[in-house]
This record gives structure tokens, sequence and C-alpha cells, in this order.
């Protein structure tokens, strides 16, 4: 049980992590990602890696939408951009991957702040129209520009290459993608501990009043869209490695709908809810595949039956989830620390 | 007693699944087994033709193990929905791999055959498809993978060359949908059609499913071709710019690509479905015109009709028989590249009559058709050339 967490100053205030509980917790986790590749088979890895590439993106979307309050549906686009980026540079200069997965993340930042210019007139559903006439575009681009994108044929790339040794495979890209979401996750934790991060928050929470702070409502709009473009660019850079090939089809509108569905699953304006959001969004269709093999001995061609169900009962969780707990699974998490931290007290 | 009543309804089938995985696991065991893995696509927007895959697969298998399986080697399916969604169709492949020592591997979308290329070396599984993408069709750059009939290139060259046959000169228009799908043949119909000296009046692009497509309409009228080709569509906005065309008095005829010509679309065109053209690499299951030992199969299994898709199923499991057969036939294992050698040695495949002539791999696809007509009156596509054989 846990009585009490004094914050005798400001830094302590504003510590990522306040207790000496929580840095274990850190550790375990950490050490746990350490041994996962270990003990998982090659379809569970294949699973984390995915979840750590969405965990990238829908981080960047929360920071947009869920800090910011500015709408997106962009996200898929700009993943697009990075991933057009590093599949261009990959097979045209041979640079390395590192090299090639920035500069896939500062093309997709450049397109969207570009992108983000309506954010400056324009809020709310509006400015949600504005970012989806911004995929259009770049879906357009992506289909058309045959001499870099290959048009609808798309490309293919190599995996990336690190001493010698192929990161090809989920067991080894592994090594790659974790630590990036890991260190990506924790520069956007620690964004909100800083005037920029704060600044989002005002923008959200009452743009004018913010205005009248001393915020420059334009920089601090433009800046939280380059961020979020970053880590879609990023994003699309391992998604491009990771599956070895991407065709304008790689990144429709629905994945876009997918990242904000995670943020507000996971919970909007929190970096846990853009944890938990994309591990739930990525997981729960994998998971009820183990109800059609529960089933599998019970009913006649389950697969046909339950497979459209499996669709329905994943709706039908995110409806749930709007209507019982609009918070998020970050709030169900917190309501489960309270509960530990009093413990065997009731709340 | 309510421990009991527990009991029985949850530890029996609770026990009952455990057996049945169990025997499923021990069967993976036995050496004399093929496994054939799959990304279906069971929901979502190609669920049509997945569902009708996932079927005609199951049959197949279960019709082979009934004939002794493939030289002594029993047949086995184990096929996921993927929603018709490139990750998820990966996420399955890597489930199933995971599992089973997988040899053929049947995949979804063009997207998915590209992305799992270099895992399929790896792993030394051969792949077919529901794709028919000319990308595909490149042995240097998809030695594992093969096509279950001509590419869409060569299903718009097949049409060509019937219109060059009919009516040389001829004036063409190519309507698309503005897809990858839609796109694959354009380039090469245009110039197959220069080569056999037909005239390309328009190219016309559409978004997928189009509903309005009035501008369009007033182009091909503008361009008055002899025939336009539909392709990237599998129903909409076809029989729109047909009904559209004939209110414009225009005589143009309309032709179509695989997916878009089995029986159940051409019914859902309705009236505008008279006198619809396309190629087709497959009987349909009313065509009995000559000996066909597997459409007979598959008439004596359903009494009523089974659309093209179904078919394209078992004409998997006909060329993974072959395929299979042969490499085990010559003592080699059931590698990926001992079964493209095998493949790659292969000559005049017996279909066992789901082609009407026997076929041969150009690369990786086997280009042949038949241009079929719907023929309202009847309720049926029937005939109206011979099979033609691109080389």
């Amino acid at each position: 049980m846990r009585i009490g967490s004094p914050k005798e100053t400001y830094i302590a205030d504003e510590a990522l992590f306040r207790t000496r509980t929580q840095w274990m917790w850190f550790g375990i986790l950490l050490a746990m990602l350490a041994i996962y590749p270990f003990v998982a088979n090659m379809y569970w890895i294949f699973l984390l890696c995915l979840i750590s590439i969405n965990i990238i993106s829908t981080t960047g979307l929360n920071i947009l939408t869920g800090y910011t309050g500015q709408v997106s549906l962009g996200q898929a686009a700009f993943m697009g951009v990075g991933a057009y980026t590093v599949a261009w540079l990959d097979n045209n200069t041979g640079s390395p991957f590192f090299i090639n997965l920035l500069a896939g993340a500062g093309m997709a930042t450049a397109i969207g702040l570009i992108a983000g210019l309506p954010s400056l007139r324009v809020k709310g559903l509006y400015l949600a129209i504005a970012t989806i006439g911004a995929s259009f575009i770049l879906q357009f681009i992506f289909i058309n520009w045959e001499s870099v994108t290959r048009g609808t044929r798309g490309i293919n790339i190599d995996p990336p290459r690190v001493l010698g040794t192929e990161l090809d495979n989920p067991d080894t890209f592994y090594w790659l993608v974790v630590p990036i979401m890991v260190v990506m996750v924790i520069l956007a934790a620690n964004l909100f501990r800083t005037r920029i991060g704060r600044a989002f928050i005002a923008i959200r929470d009452r743009d004018i009043s913010a205005s009248v702070l001393g915020i420059n409502l334009p920089f601090y709009k433009l800046m939280s869209f380059g961020i979020a473009s970053f880590y879609a660019g990023m994003a699309g850079g391992l998604y491009a490695y990771f599956f070895g090939a991407i065709n304008p089809e790689s990144f429709p509108l629905l994945m876009s709908i997918f990242f904000l569905a995670a943020i507000i699953v996971g919970g909007m304006g929190t970096i846990l809810g853009s944890i938990l959001g994309a591990i739930f969004m990525t997981l729960t269709p994998e998971v009820l595949r183990y109800g059609v093999d529960f089933a599998s001995p019970f009913i006649d061609n389950p697969s046909q039956i339950l497979s459209p169900l499996r669709t329905a009962v994943f709706g039908a969780v995110i409806v749930g989830f709007l209507l019982f707990e609009p918070h998020g699974l970050a709030e169900i998490w917190r309501r489960i620390r309270r509960f530990f931290h009093l413990w065997p007290f009731r709340t | 007693m309510i421990f009991k009543k527990l009991a029985r309804q949850f530890v029996a089938p609770v026990a009952a699944a455990t057996l049945a995985l169990g025997a499923s696991f021990s069967a993976s065991a036995d050496d004399k087994e093929i496994v054939l893995g799959g990304s279906i696509p069971m929901t979502g927007p190609f669920a049509f033709a997945g569902i009708q895959f996932d079927r005609g697969l199951k049959d197949y298998v279960e019709w082979i193990n009934a004939q002794g399986g493939i030289e002594g080697h029993r047949l086995r399916y184990v096929g996921e929905d993927t929603g018709y969604q490139q990750d998820q169709s990966v996420a399955v492949f890597r489930r199933i791999t995971s599992r089973e020592n997988v040899n053929f591997y049947f995949g979804d979308s063009t997207a998915f055959q590209q992305a799992i290329n270099r895992e399929l070396d790896r792993r030394d599984i051969l792949m077919t498809g529901a794709s028919f993408a000319s990308e595909l069709n490149n042995p240097d750059q998809y030695p594992l993978q093969f096509l279950l009939g001509p590419d869409y290139s060569e299903q718009v060259g097949i049409l060509l060359r019937h219109i060059a046959d009919e009516s040389p000169g001829a004036r063409v228009a190519l309507i698309h949908s503005d897809t990858e799908f839609g796109r694959d043949p354009i380039a090469f119909g245009r110039n197959m059609a220069e080569q056999l000296g037909l005239t390309v009046a328009a190219t016309i692009v559409t978004p997928p499913g189009a509903a309005d497509i009035s501008a369009a309409a007033l182009e091909l009228r503008r361009a008055r071709p002899d025939y336009a080709i539909f392709h990237g569509y599998v129903l909409s906005p076809i029989p729109d710019f047909i009904q559209r065309a004939r209110q414009m008095g225009m005589d143009t005829r309309f032709m179509g690509t695989y997916y878009t010509m089995d029986q159940g679309i051409i019914n859902e065109m309705g009236e505008a479905a008279d006198g619809f053209m396309g190629v087709m690499p497959y009987r349909y299951y009313y065509d009995e015109e000559g000996p066909a030992p597997i459409m007979d199969a598959i008439r004596e299994l359903h009494d009523e009709y089974q659309s093209t898709t179904y078919i394209q199923g078992w004409m998997t499991g006909v060329l993974i028989t072959k395929i299979a057969g042969e490499t085990i036939r010559a003592g080699k294992e059931l590698t990926g590249r001992n079964m493209r050698e095998t493949l790659d040695s292969l000559r005049d495949i017996d279909t066992g009559g789901i082609m009407g002539v026997p076929a041969n791999f150009l690369g990786n696809s086997i280009p042949i058709g038949r241009i079929y007509r719907a023929d309202v009156s009847k309720g049926q596509m029937v005939p109206v050339s011979d099979w033609i054989i691109l080389d």
C-alpha cells in the first residue's frame, strides 16, 4: 500500500516516474521486452513489431489530436510519405537505414507542416476534412509520380542491415523497432514536461485563452503538426522496412481512422492511452481468431461463419468503449492502479 | 450440483476442443502430409471471392484425399480470414507458418504477395493466390510464386486478340478504375492494340465503384468505340455505363476481365448484361463441352451453380497436385525451390477440364482464356471463341 507521494520540488512534480515502485515496474517492462523475442514464437514477435509501429504513429496522432486538439485524418498519408522516402533512398542511394528513417521522418515533417497550414484558420470537423484533402493529394502523388513511387506497381525495399546482419525477420527487426518505439514514447512523454507541451495543452483547452497568455498559436499548432508527422514518418519508414514492399494502397484513409480510433479507445491526451490503444486495436482482431480456433471442433465451417462475426465483435467492442469508458483504457488502468495503491483497503 | 452442470456445459466442450487440437497437432506431425496455408479474405471488400476460394479449396482437399491424396500424401488446408488487409494477411501467414510445416500458400492480394515474397524465399514455400497482377508475372523477381491463369495484361491481350480477329481495325476504349488493380494492364493493352492494328479511341479512368459516371459516359460517347473493355471493377459502374451507352444509341460491345465475369455478377447486372462479353480462363460450372473429370466431380458434389472463384479454388488444388506429385515422383523434397523446378518442367498440364486446352506456364502465368458472352434469355454465359493462347 502506498500512502503518499510527496512532491517537495518542482522537479519531483514534473518527473515521469515519481516513485521507486514506478521505476521498478518500468525496469521490469524493459526486461520483459528484452526477453520477449527469446520466448515468443515468430507470429507473436511479428505482432509486437507491428504494435510498436502502430504505437509510434498513434503517439504522434495523440500529440496532435489528444494534446493539441487538432483533429487529423492524415496520419496514414504522412506515414506514406515516410515510407516512400525510405523506399526511394533505399533503392537509389544505398544510404544507411538510420539516415533513411530520419530522412523519411524529416520529409513527413515538412509535408505535415504544409498540410497543417489550414489549422491556422479552421478547427474541429473543418480541419479533419482539410486533412482528408491532404491525404487525397498525397495519394494522388503516390500513384502518379511514377519515377519515384513506381505508381501502382509499388516498390520493394531491402531489409535494413546492421553490422552486416540483415534485419529481415521479425526476430531481428524487433531489435530495431522496439528500441525506437521506446525512445519515441519517452520523448513524447517528456515533451509534456516542457513549455512546448504545456502550450499544446493550453491550445487544446482554450485557444483564445492560450493566445492571451502569450502562446503563439500559429507557431505551436504547426509545431504540433510537424511533430505528429515526424512520428508518422518514422512509423511509415519502419513499416516499409518491415513489410519489404509498399504501394499506394498500403496507406488508405481507413488506416488514419484506425489511428484515430486507437487514441479514442486508448485515451486522448495521455501517452499511456496511445500505447494501450495501439495494442488494443492491433491485438483484438488477432485475439478474436482464437475464438474461431476454439469454436472449430463444434461448428461446421467455423472460419466462414465466425470471421464476419469477429469483425462485428471488434466493432461492438469499440462502440462499447465509447459508451461505457469514454476516457479510454488509460482511465481503466488508472482505476486499477488506484485500487492497488490502497489495497487491501477499499478506495 | 452447480459444479456438475458447469462440468457438463463447459469442461466437456473444452476437453473436446483440447482433444481436437491434440489430434490436429498429431496430424501435423505426420510426414506424409502436404500443407496448404492460406490468407483468405473472408470478410472485407473481397469477401465475395474469398468465401468461394475457401469453399473450393476445402472441397478439393476433401476430394483429393478421398482419391488417395497426392502420391500417398494427405493434403491439408489451413486458411484464416484477413479482411483483405495487408498487415492481417502477413499476420495470418506468420501465425500459420509458426504452427505448421507449410509447403504451399494461397495469398489474397497483390500487396500481400509482394510483401511476403522475401519470406517465401526464406521459408522455401511456393505461393499462388487471388492476384493476377502483371507485376507478379516475373520469375526473376517472384521465383516462388505462380498465377492461376493469365495475368491482367494477358487477359486484356486475349480480349484484344479476339477483337482483332472478329473486327480488324476496330476502335477500342479502355475503361479502368483508378486503383493498382485497374491500372495494371492499361499500358500493355494500349501497346498490344497498336500491334494488332486496333485503335485505342479512349482511355477512361473512374474511381472504383464510381456512383456518378456522367462525365465518363460522355467521354465514351465522344470516342464512339466499337468495343469497350472494363478492368478494375467487380460490378459497379459497369451496368450504368452500358445502360447510358444504350440510351445514347451507341452500339459499343462491352467486355470485362476475370473478376467481373462470374455468373452471379452478370446476374446482378440485370438486362444490361445481355451481350456482355469477357475473358474467362476456366470453364463455367454448366459448360459440359468435352471431357472434364474435375468439372464433373464439382457437378457431382454440388447440383447448383458454383462460382468461378470456387472453381479457382479447385484450379489451385489441381496445380498443387501436379506440382507436388511430380516433385515426389522425382524423389525430391517438397521445398519451394524444388517445386518451382518441377513447375518449370511441366508441359501440357491436364487441368481436368477446368481449362479447355492443356495448360503451359509462360513465366509465372498460364496465358490461356476464352471469350464468353452473357445470354440473358438462357441465363448463362456462352462461349463465343475457341480457347485463346497468348505466346
